[in-house]
Parts: structure tokens; C-alpha cells; sequence
């Protein structure tokens, strides 16, 4: 498989300034990430809160500017194209926000909002907007009578679906959904899961997932990229890094979720200042296994398929693998069946 | 795409039925806005008003500017229902000619100071950086002098006619909407929904006028209501120093001006004008009040 987007040493720092606009120093929001998302697959990335793992999704296209570092999507090097040409690129990226109650334009219509990358792109004639709303909207089951509504008029669950539809109008190649279920109720969640899975699969996307639920990364991801203080710690395949996990944050990630049965010592202390992350490697503060080249060296990213950055990673005790059924993925799995049942006999999605 | 043929069994399926029509944002507010008393008394007001300066020919009982010697400072009667003038003119009569200044004042003066302070306020607040600091600076230092005097300094220095007094308003009343359409777009920037307008491909100047402008003009309209209050007063102020409309046209300021003499034999010279900028502009301002609680976003989800 070939990546369609590759991330080579980027890097994005925040300027942090004080009370009299003086610089003070800068958050390392992102700060030396190199990653490739294959074609067609399901790319998650994972991190505590305030790991840089929104700011990535969004470096990545280019809705804030990186930097330093290469970005290769689709072949064109994002970050040398022109106003004009990014603009025009962006059929080929979408990006589908966390919370639907923000995201859609307040005085636009169901049907202007999703009309909107179809004009914009020029992706149908005049003529048959309205006739391609109607089948986008039925597609991710919202029924297209309810196209002259306001996003006010709607539920969480109905609002994350006209933001799908609107992701999907312009036939992006990938999309980016920044915790796109995290704002939903738990039920709703497990629906707009397997709407995505669904569309994932039929218009083979290639769908780069950033989240902090360990249960829904586990589902429906490929690879799993995991993120700490503004640096990829471990990447690989998702059986892999859940069955194996390679780096003591990896671990502790794993074992913060209750029934997964890895093993690990719980994490103490804060996540450290992003303003002045410790020397060598990040997460050697919290890190129960560092030794003196934890604070001399940051470690790269190394490893193959399956990468972990940790000077330790080949002399770690081996982690206890997780139980097969782990308590969170196993209630959204319930919900998922409890759903698909639900809809062969009820077509019209009822969020 | 490898998903069209697809999409479009299933879109053959779902062929629209009948449209449902959702609420739109501005009808839902303007069915708020009539649960108001208030507000609806105001609006009643304000309609009478601009009635009565439209239909100034037509409804005036006497001709404004004609004067008689027989007719001097006579009090309220049953022919000059609010007497009559140091000229013998017909107060009632230039009470409603008068109202058509203070119309246009209101009116034209604010969309003046609208079109002139919304686009530099969006370009500030869109743009950032020098030009944000740089027009910033000037609506501020603008702001620093107190609204009258500007407006008074400005109306002098373009000379005496309802035309500058107009023109002087306009420009001192423009800041406030230069930092309102700023600080609005500001706030709109940092919205999911316009990065989400980027993220699609929106060149700037379409975010700006399809998603930004729309969005911030509930505050414009209640800021620029009752900025038209503010305008009648200021206009009546530059007429009552002479700056404004010029005798012999009337104008509810000049009114004022020339009642003042005769405060003591003849109040009722300046009750009447008095009273109609009072109605007005209180009026204007309960309009005001009642599109801010109808467009309230902290009350959107009512």
C-alpha cells in the first residue's frame, strides 16, 4: 500500500507571550513528527489531551501552517502549493470536527451547507445539486426532506451526519475526523461508528482518526499512532500495539483503560509543560523504567512496521496482553449489533 | 468515484417527498422579538413616525414656512393644535416637516456610518497583524473625543446644512461599528464553523461574506437601531447650534433653539419638539432592547 500522505520532521510551536506581549517562550505543540498514512486505511492517533494530537490532524491539512517539515499528499508537496492550488486541493481532504453544535454554519440550511464543496469544487452541474444533496443526505441517513432545515433543528447525532455528508460531497481521497463521536451520547456514538466504518469502506477512504477512546481506536482502526507531548512514541499495526504495546506510555495508555488487562504501573504526576518539555527522552518523568540515556538522548522513532521511540524497548519486561474481551470496546460492540439489528427492519436512521 | 453508483441507488430510492421548511434564524428571532411588548410598542412607534415624515405633505395642516403677523406666540387651539411660532408659523406643521430631518438624520447618517465602519471593521478583524493595529488605532483614537464634540467640529468645519450634519454623524459614528464588526469577526475567526469554511476551500473574501458577514449582523442591526436614537439627538443638538437644518426649513433641534428665547411666555414651543425627540428616541432605543433579547445567541436553543 502506498501512503497518500506522508509527514516527514514537522514540526508547529506556539508563541506563548506575557502580559506585555513579550515573547515567553513557545508551546511545542507538534515538534518533529514524521508519519505516512497508507492508501485506504484507517489511521488512528492517539494521546492524552493536550498532546498536539488536534493540532497534527490540522497541520496535516494545512489549516495551520507547519513550521518546518515536508508534507506529501497525494504527491504534491502541501506545504509549497500556492493559495489557489491548496484551495483546489482541498476536494481531496476533508476535515470532520469533534463538536456538531459548532462546526455547521448557524444560517445555513441542511441542504446550502452540503451544497456548499459540491459549488465550490464544481463537482456537479447546477441542475442536479439539489438531486446529489438528497442522495448524500440519505446516505448517511438523515432523510432528504429535512434539506431546508437549520443545523438548529437537529440533534447532536443528526448534526455530526450533515457534517459527514458535507465532508463526503466534494469525493474526498482522505479525511481527517478530529474526535468526531467524542461529543455524542454513548448510544449515538456506536451508529455514527459504523456510518463511518460503512463509508470508509464503500468509497475507500483513507480516514485518518484522532481520538482519545481507546475502545473506538481499537475497533475500527488499522494503525494506531500514539502521541506524547507533541512526538509519535509508537506506531504500528492496531492488533500489535494493543497485543504488544512497546513503549511504557503505550502501556500505561492501555492500562488507564479499565478491563483492557495490561498490566502497567500507573502513571503519576502531570503531563509536563509543553513550554519546556524534559530533555532526552519526554516521557522519562513518569517513566517507571528510565535510566541515565532517558535524560542524555531523545530516542527515535525506530522499529519497522511497528515502531516505538524508547531507548528500553528491546529490554522492557513483555507486557501482559490484554484480556480479548476489554470492557469498553465489548459495550460498544453490543451497541453496534444492537443497532445494525435495528436497521434492517428500519431503514431511516432515528438519532 | 468508485462509491457514485452507489450513492445514487440509494438516492433513487429517497426521491424527495414534500419539503419540510425549517425555522430560520431570523424568523425564529422575529417571532421572539413579538413577544415583547415593549419592543412592539416601540416598533409601533417608530413605524408612526417614519409614516408621518414620509407623508409630511399630505398630513401637515399648514405650510411649515409661511409666516403671519396675526398669528404670533398663540398658544394650543383648536386651529393650531400645538400653537403656533415667534413667526407665526404652525408648530404642529413643522413638528411633522421637522420629522423628515430627524428621519433622514437617523436613518441615512447611521447606514452611512454603517457602510463605511462595517467593511474596514471586517477587514481588521479578518486580516490581523499591522492593518488590524493600524485601523484599530484610528477607530480608538476616533473613540477617545466625546461623540458631540467630534460631530460638532466636523459639522462646522463642512459648514452649516443638513447634508454635512449628516455626513458629520456618519463619520463619528462609524468607530463603533468599526470595533463592533471587529471584535464580532474576531470571534467568528476562532469559530469551528468558519475553519470549517477554509477546510471545504473557501477563498477568504467568500468566508467573509458567506459565513462571516451573515453571523454578525444581529448585533449590527441592535447596535445600529440604537444608534439611530443617538443620531436624532446628535442631529437635534447640530440644529439646535445652528450646524443642522437651516431656517427656515424646520427641524425639531432648531425648534428647540428658537423656543429657548421663550421658554417663559410661550413653553409650548419647546414641549412640543421636546417631547417628539423624547417619543422617538426612546422608542428607537426599545426597538434596540428588544432585537438584542430576540437575537440573544445565549438564548438559541429556545
Amino acid at each position: 500500500m502506498s501512503a497518500i500522505l506522508e509527514l516527514e520532521d514537522v514540526a508547529r510551536a506556539f508563541p506563548v507571550r506575557d502580559a506585555l506581549g513579550r515573547a515567553k517562550g513557545a508551546v511545542r505543540a507538534v515538534d518533529g513528527v514524521s508519519l505516512s498514512v497508507p492508501e485506504g486505511a484507517v489511521l488512528a492517533i492517539v494521546g492524552e489531551s493536550g498532546c498536539g494530537k488536534s493540532t497534527l490532524g490540522r497541520v496535516m491539512l494545512r489549516l495551520i501552517e507547519a513550521d518546518r517539515g515536508a508534507i506529501r499528499f497525494m504527491g504534491d508537496d502541501l506545504r509549497a502549493l500556492k493559495p489557489d492550488a491548496l484551495r483546489r486541493r482541498r476536494r481531496d481532504m476533508q476535515l470532520i470536527f469533534q463538536d456538531p453544535f459548532a462546526s455547521l454554519d448557524p444560517r445555513m440550511t441542511v441542504e446550502e451547507a452540503v451544497a456548499e464543496p459540491l459549488r465550490l469544487h464544481g463537482i456537479v452541474p447546477r441542475a442536479q445539486e439539489r438531486e446529489r444533496v438528497a442522495e448524500l443526505m440519505a446516505r448517511v441517513g438523515l432523510r432528504p426532506e429535512q434539506a431546508r432545515r437549520w443545523p438548529h433543528e437537529f440533534s447532536g447525532g443528526q448534526r455530526q451526519r450533515i457534517a459527514i455528508a458535507r465532508a463526503l460531497a466534494s469525493q474526498p481521497r482522505l479525511i481527517v475526523g478530529d474526535e468526531p463521536v467524542s461529543a455524542l451520547d454513548v448510544s449515538v456514538q456506536a451508529q455514527v461508528i459504523n456510518l463511518l466504518q460503512d463509508l470508509i469502506r464503500e468509497f475507500r477512504l483513507t480516514f485518518v482518526l484522532i481520538s482519545h477512546d481507546l475502545g473506538v481506536v481499537r475497533h475500527i482502526a488499522d494503525r494506531v499512532a500514539v502521541m506524547y507531548l507533541g512526538r509519535i512514541v509508537e506506531e504500528g499495526p492496531t492488533a500489535q500495539v494493543f497485543h504488544a504495546p512497546r513503549h511504557p506510555y503505550t502501556r500505561a495508555l492501555l492500562a488507564a483503560v479499565p478491563g483492557q488487562g495490561v498490566k502497567a504501573v500507573p502513571l503519576e504526576g502531570d503531563v509536563p509543560s509543553p513550554i519546556d518539555p524534559p530533555s532526552g527522552c519526554r516521557f522519562r518523568t513518569r517513566c517507571p523504567f528510565a535510566e541515565a540515556i532517558c535524560t542524555e538522548q531523545a530516542p527515535p522513532l525506530e522499529g519497522g512496521s511497528h515502531a516505538a521511540a524508547c531507548h528500553l524497548q528491546h529490554r522492557l519486561p513483555p507486557a501482559v496482553p490484554p484480556a480479548e474481551h476489554d470492557a469498553g470496546g465489548e459495550r460498544l460492540r453490543r451497541l453496534q449489533a444492537f443497532f445494525t439489528d435495528r436497521k434492517t427492519n428500519n431503514t431511516g436512521a432515528t438519532t | 468515484m468508485s462509491g457514485d453508483a452507489s450513492a445514487r441507488r440509494i438516492g433513487a430510492t429517497a426521491a424527495p417527498v414534500a419539503v419540510e421548511r425549517g425555522e430560520s434564524p431570523g424568523r425564529r428571532a422575529l417571532r421572539r422579538f413579538f413577544r415583547h411588548r415593549l419592543a412592539v410598542f416601540g416598533l409601533v412607534v417608530v413605524v408612526g413616525f417614519i409614516l408621518v415624515a414620509l407623508l409630511a405633505p399630505w398630513i401637515a395642516p399648514y405650510d411649515p414656512i409661511e409666516t403671519s403677523w396675526a398669528r404670533i406666540r398663540k398658544p394650543p387651539s383648536a386651529e393650531h393644535w400645538f400653537g403656533t411660532d415667534e413667526n407665526g408659523r404652525d408648530v404642529l406643521s413643522r413638528l411633522i416637516w421637522g420629522a423628515r430631518a430627524s428621519l433622514m438624520a437617523g436613518v441615512v447618517s447611521v447606514l452611512g456610518a454603517v457602510a463605511i465602519g462595517v467593511p474596514i471593521g471586517l477587514l481588521a478583524g479578518l486580516s490581523g497583524g499591522w492593518v488590524d493595529a493600524t485601523l484599530s488605532r484610528i477607530a480608538d483614537a476616533m473613540l477617545s473625543v466625546p461623540f458631540l464634540i467630534l460631530a460638532i467640529a466636523l459639522a462646522a468645519f463642512l459648514g452649516p446644512a443638513l447634508e454635512n450634519a449628516m455626513l458629520a454623524i456618519a463619520i463619528t459614528a462609524s468607530p463603533v461599528f468599526v470595533r463592533l464588526a471587529r471584535g464580532m469577526a474576531l470571534e467568528a475567526k476562532s469559530t469551528d464553523w468558519v475553519e470549517a469554511a477554509r477546510a471545504l476551500g473557501n477563498p477568504p473574501w467568500r468566508t467573509a461574506l458567506v459565513h462571516v458577514l451573515p453571523n454578525i449582523v444581529p448585533p449590527l442591526l441592535v447596535q445600529g437601531t440604537l444608534a439611530i436614537a443617538e443620531a436624532i439627538i446628535a442631529e437635534a443638538s447640530l440644529s439646535f447650534l445652528g450646524l443642522g437644518q437651516q431656517p427656515p426649513a424646520p427641524s425639531w433641534g432648531s425648534m428647540l433653539n428658537s423656543a429657548q428665547r421663550f421658554l417663559d411666555q410661550a413653553p409650548w414651543l419647546a414641549v412640543a419638539p421636546g417631547i417628539a425627540i423624547f417619543v422617538v428616541v426612546l422608542a428607537f432605543n426599545l426597538v434596540g432592547d428588544g432585537l438584542r433579547d430576540a437575537l440573544d445567541p445565549r438564548a438559541q436553543r429556545r
